[in-house]
């Protein structure tokens, strides 16, 4: 068994909520990937089972979402929005100071496998630019150097 | 009812329905009104995302999806004015823009629904200058069906046909956007009974059948209609000929047998027409118990000895016959006549029974078992039954069906009588125990009739010739008839004047003549159920 | 940092103020008055037409009046009837539905009770966009106070009105914002929005009665309630009553949120309350409402910020996201950012969205990296006019129109990148 009783539980707790137990679908799998890092192909069938469904239905769903991977991946995602109130205030010369940084291109991880570097579309943060996703948190207002030291202190 | 005008002609259509079934159910679609489409298929759930059926509706600013619009009493319909015509130009403009320009190695091409809108919709040149996207091409999406992802145009038709008919679901769609592809869960496969038929309703030359793939181009084909023999369904098909040769099957519209489908191992069966096992001369045991080859006369006339000696010594009460269901309802006809005239009292029908499905799939294994009931055949049983206690000296038996683990159990059980007459396609165990044995013609190879387990009357024609000696069932057992001096019987077969004769002679058959039956078929005038052992009762 | 609006009105005027983002300070403001009025006092049918009355018009994007939205509910149905609260904000430039979440929850879930209780509907889904962790917190927090205090549950208030709310994420999807891919998304499927009819009224969640409404046009709501309809339309004109809370970014001085009555002159905002352009350059285009939005050049910015004066520009209000481009910018580079995102973005169904989308970038792209043709301008134009008004959703006008926006007013551009084979604005997005 790949998801581990704990998550089933809270899986359980969440489907309660829904008229139809696949409302809690995409809930369910931030909670797997929360632990594992990604939805693999084990975890998937077994997603398949909890919510009585194919397990290729699981997958597509997966594949739609850009905040769902189903390989591993590094430990922290970091994401500059490169959209254009963001690129207007210099976020694409500040990734291509920190792909430079990591000695990266992106989309790419480092050689560690401490940080995936990419960029996204808007995240709402647009007055507060430069700024990048780091997993869960925003660090907006940036300038470079704030920003390599950001990186750096992302522990392994 | 509900009255709607469609470029000006007025129709009547069933209220509730869309547009594109409107249209359907009264046979116009692409027959007079001519409505482009990818994604939607008479049989599936609408999809509605290819765009491509858009047309004019009065009183609606937008241009709407005829798959998806329900008509209304009144409704006005434009299909073919500028609008309509820029809106689909898009459509195939767009599509186009990633489509692999495959066409000289593509399987589909001259059968493929892009290259037919293209040219009666599209633009004339294209405008991309772009690169194409890059995706896979020969994936091997399972025991039947090659897949190339770059020529998908996404009309999701096979996805929702896994789903809603083998119920199976094996693909999807992934990602979204211009990154989309279709496939498989990783590891698995697109494998369940009816997965050929994604080849068919694949527009375009995404879905193959590895069957087919890159035999013959489509257009030096010939389709006729016939019926598949691999169950007591029998689905309609369209023989792919060429070169006197069987191709493929491809399923044939029939809304009350098979809709648009067909089973995979009954497309296959296809393969048998033209099998290295095809019998292919008629054969006599000599003296030495060795199978020679002989003239239809030698083996006409050995036959006609054997059953007359033992008519003169035992009575004509030793021998039995045993019919195919794979045989046509004239032979069949003729085949009971003779056995009447002969005197033979011990008779049935010899029907291989196997797994069935709840989609078309049935247990019978053979296409006409009900037409053999309802000429009066019941179940082989008895007769086996007679066999095995001895009280039979002598067989003739169509086909080999009897020798099913159900029924004979293998040829050895015939190996003490004194005669075993065999007309068959295919060459088997008789070969061991038959004293003589004529060479017929497969359902593909004759005029004739066979009725499905529902009842219906479904006709077949020749779709080629084999390239021996062949010979209808029914004119083997009218020459022996003849030998044997059998009253009613003068040497002659004409399968038209049989059928004929049949309508005149049997209630279930009044009315269905061989020359009238449609490419639809004819319900019998009573219906014979198909019953699990001793074969039905007339209703 | 996300920062309180630097203009305020009735919506944000307390968000500075701490309190105001709990339950007990929310209602020391005056908070959850509306709704007990409401369920106390006024009947369903009441409260319909005092919104639609009040024409108020949904802050999502679409500007459909918010009380007819409501009054396409069934009004009897043996079938539960829901809500939907879109907090799915993806809007490119948009940002204002994110502190409405962090420091007006409970001012958003006041206005859900008092729809719930005017469309009879007994569940609210609060569909917020996956990467927002930090505002479903505070909408979470917000939540649960409230049931804590029996404004949510069973018996709200004591009225024997019943209503439950539930949070739920998206996962990374700007198409989930499309009201029917929310709801596609909500039932734990791709985010790929439904062909129209049925409405979600008819078919909506779970297959359930339902509306969708944005997360400030609930917000608005109590204010209405509390204050009536003379009072709410003296903000705004005539046909778009109200504020709006503005988001400017871009080359401004002091990019940030601006709650301002609609009708507003865009000038306005951009050059009074957001200080012009910095470094003394001139202003060369406007975005006025999200990237979906087309551009406004320089010389059309008096143009009030309403619907039915944008219309006129052809352009639209969209989610008032300001985005405001200097003399440095490349609008070609602009294009290639906008087509983009909207390739990224299709949900793939419709042929001429998923196909419109990768080639319009693929000939924009083309055009920037200096190999571009003079005839590749009139395939941009024509494939954008091929995907309008012809898809399942919007999306495909949506990615059509900024392009059609461009190349209408900058074509100078569009021309010198074709003509020199290089960018004039080597500084672009590069400063």
């Amino acid at each position: 068994m790949v998801i581990s009783e704990p998550i089933r539980s809270e899986i359980a707790a969440e489907i309660a909520k829904f008229p139809q137990p696949r409302g809690a679908l995409l809930r369910a799998m931030h909670l797997v990937q929360a632990e594992h890092g990604y939805v693999s192909n084990d975890s998937a069938r077994e997603l398949a089972e909890i919510f009585g469904m194919r397990p290729i239905e699981v997958l597509e769903v997966i594949s739609f979402y850009n905040m769902f991977f189903d390989k591993p991946q590094a430990k922290h995602h970091v994401y500059v929005c490169t959209n254009l109130p963001c690129s207007l205030r210099g976020s694409r010369v500040l990734l291509a100071q920190l792909e430079a940084h990591l000695g990266i291109e992106v989309p790419g991880d480092t050689a560690d496998g401490r940080i995936h570097l990419g960029h996204e579309e808007c995240l709402g943060a647009c007055a507060y630019a430069p700024m990048m996703r780091i997993d869960d948190r925003y660090f907006e207002d940036l300038d470079v150097e704030k920003a390599k030291s950001i990186l750096d202190s992302l522990g392994k | 009812m509900a009255k709607i005008t469609v470029d000006g002609n007025e129709i009547e259509v069933e209220e509730g329905r869309t547009i594109l079934q409107a249209l359907d159910d009264s046979g116009l679609l692409m027959n007079g009104i001519d409505i482009p489409h990818y994604c939607w298929h008479p049989k599936l759930a609408v999809d509605g995302s290819c765009r491509l059926c858009q047309v004019e509706v009065e009183g609606i600013p937008k241009l709407q999806i005829a798959c998806d619009t329900q008509v209304k009493d009144g409704m006005v319909v434009t299909t073919a004015n500028e609008r309509v015509r820029r809106a689909r130009e898009g459509v195939m403009e767009l599509l186009l823009v990633n489509h692999p320009l495959d066409c000289p190695i593509c399987d589909q091409a001259g059968e493929c629904k892009l290259q037919d809108y293209a040219y009666e919709y599209g633009v004339d040149a294209s405008r991309t200058r772009e690169p194409r996207r890059a995706l896979k091409k020969r994936v091997d999406l399972g025991p039947t069906i090659v897949f190339d992802q770059e020529r998908c145009i996404l009309c999701r038709r096979c996805v929702r046909f896994c789903r809603e008919i083998p119920k199976t679901g094996e693909l999807a769609v992934f990602n979204r956007g211009d990154h989309s592809v279709i496939d498989t869960f990783p590891g698995e496969e697109l494998n369940n009974d009816y997965s050929m038929n994604v080849a068919d309703i694949c527009p375009v030359g995404a879905l193959t059948t590895k069957d087919f793939r890159f035999k013959i181009r489509v257009w030096f084909l010939e389709d006729v209609p016939g019926i598949c023999t691999g169950c007591s369904t029998g689905c309609n098909v369209h023989l792919g000929v060429a070169n006197n040769k069987v191709y493929r099957y491809v399923p044939r519209r029939n809304d009350e047998v098979n809709e648009t489908w067909i089973c995979d191992k009954g497309r296959m069966s296809y393969r048998e027409i033209g099998s290295a096992d095809r019998l292919d001369r008629c054969s006599v045991r000599n003296h030495e118990g060795r199978f020679e080859s002989t003239s239809l006369d030698a083996a006409v006339e050995a036959s006609a000895a054997r059953l007359a000696k033992l008519v003169e010594s035992k009575g004509a009460g030793v021998i039995a016959g045993i019919a195919s269901a794979h045989a046509t309802t004239e032979d069949l006809f003729v085949f009971r006549r003779f056995l009447a005239a002969l005197g033979s009292e011990t008779s049935g029908v010899a029907v291989v029974r196997g797994d069935s499905d709840d989609i078309l799939v049935r247990e019978e294994k053979a296409p006409n078992a009900a037409g053999a009931r309802a000429i009066g055949f019941a179940d082989a049983k008895g007769v086996v039954d007679r066999i095995n206690s001895g009280g039979v000296d002598a067989v003739v038996m169509l086909g080999h069906d009897a020798l099913n683990e159900s029924l004979l159990g293998g040829a050895d059980a015939l190996r003490g009588l004194d005669t075993v007459v065999v007309l068959d396609t295919h060459a088997s165990e008789l070969q061991h125990v038959a004293h003589v044995m004529f060479p017929v013609r497969h359902a593909a190879e004759k005029h004739g009739l066979l009725v499905n387990a529902e009842g219906r009357a479904q006709r077949v024609e020749p779709a080629v010739e084999p390239a021996w000696e062949a010979y209808s069932d029914g004119e083997v057992l009218a020459k022996i008839g003849a030998a044997l001096g059998l009253e009613g019987f003068d040497g002659r077969f004409d399968v038209h004047e049989v059928s004929r004769e049949l309508a005149r002679s049997n209630l279930a058959f009044s009315g269905i003549d061989l020359d009238t039956v449609g490419a639809a078929g004819q319900p019998l005038a009573t219906v014979v159920a198909d019953s699990p052992a001793t074969g039905g009762e007339p209703r | 940092m996300l920062q309180c609006p630097y203009v305020t009105s009735y919506l944000t005027e307390h968000f500075a103020n701490d309190e105001f983002g709990t339950l007990e300070g929310y209602e020391r403001f005056g908070g959850y008055t509306a709704a007990r009025k409401a369920l106390t006092e006024m009947s369903p049918a009441d409260l319909i037409e005092l919104v639609q009355t009040s024409g108020l018009q949904g802050r999502g994007g679409a500007g459909f009046s918010m009380g007819m939205k409501w009054s396409f509910m069934p009004k009897d149905s043996d079938r539960p009837k829901y809500l939907v609260c879109n907090a799915d904000e993806s809007e490119p430039g948009s940002f204002k539905d994110r502190i409405m979440l962090e420091r007006g929850a409970h001012q958003m879930l006041e206005g859900i009770l008092i729809a719930a209780w005017a469309t009879g509907a007994s569940m609210t889904f609060i569909y917020i966009r996956g990467e927002y962790s930090h505002p479903a917190d505070c909408v979470e927090r917000a939540v649960a106070e409230a049931y804590a205090k029996g404004y949510l549950g069973d018996n709200v208030m004591g009225t024997g009105f019943s209503h439950d709310v539930r949070v739920t994420r998206g996962a990374g999807a700007y198409i989930c914002g499309e009201e029917t891919g929310l709801l596609e998304s909500l039932e734990g499927k791709k985010g790929q929005p439904r062909k129209k009819p049925p409405f979600p009224a008819q078919y909506g969640a779970f297959g359930m009665p339902t509306t969708v409404n944005n997360v400030e046009t609930y917000s608005h709501v109590p204010h209405i309630v509390n204050n009536g309809i003379d009072w709410f339309r003296a903000f705004g004109t005539d046909k778009s009553p109200g504020t709006t809370v503005f988001g400017v970014s871009g080359h401004v001085a002091r990019p940030g949120l601006y709650e301002l009555p609609l009708g507003t002159p865009l000038a306005e905002i951009v050059f009074e309350h957001a200080g012009g352009v910095p470094g003394g350059r001139k202003v060369k285009g406007v975005i006025p409402g999200g990237m979906s939005m087309p551009i406004l050049p320089a010389g059309q910015l008096d143009v009030p910020m309403a619907n039915e004066f944008l219309r006129e520009r052809k352009t639209m209000l969209g989610t008032g996201g300001i985005m405001v481009m200097d003399e440095t910018t490349c609008m070609v580079r602009v294009a290639s950012v906008i087509s983009y995102f909207f390739r990224d973005e299709s949900c793939g169904q419709c042929t001429q969205c998923r196909e419109g989308t990768g080639w319009m970038n693929k000939i924009v792209d083309r055009i920037e990296r200096g190999a571009g043709e003079q005839s590749d301008l009139d395939v941009l134009l024509d494939v954008a006019g091929k995907m309008e008004a012809s898809t399942i959703c919007a999306f495909a006008d949506a990615a059509a129109w900024p392009i059609q926006g461009l190349l209408r007013h900058f074509s100078e551009d569009f021309a010198a990148h074709i003509g020199a084979r290089k960018c004039p604005f080597p500084e672009s997005f590069e400063l």
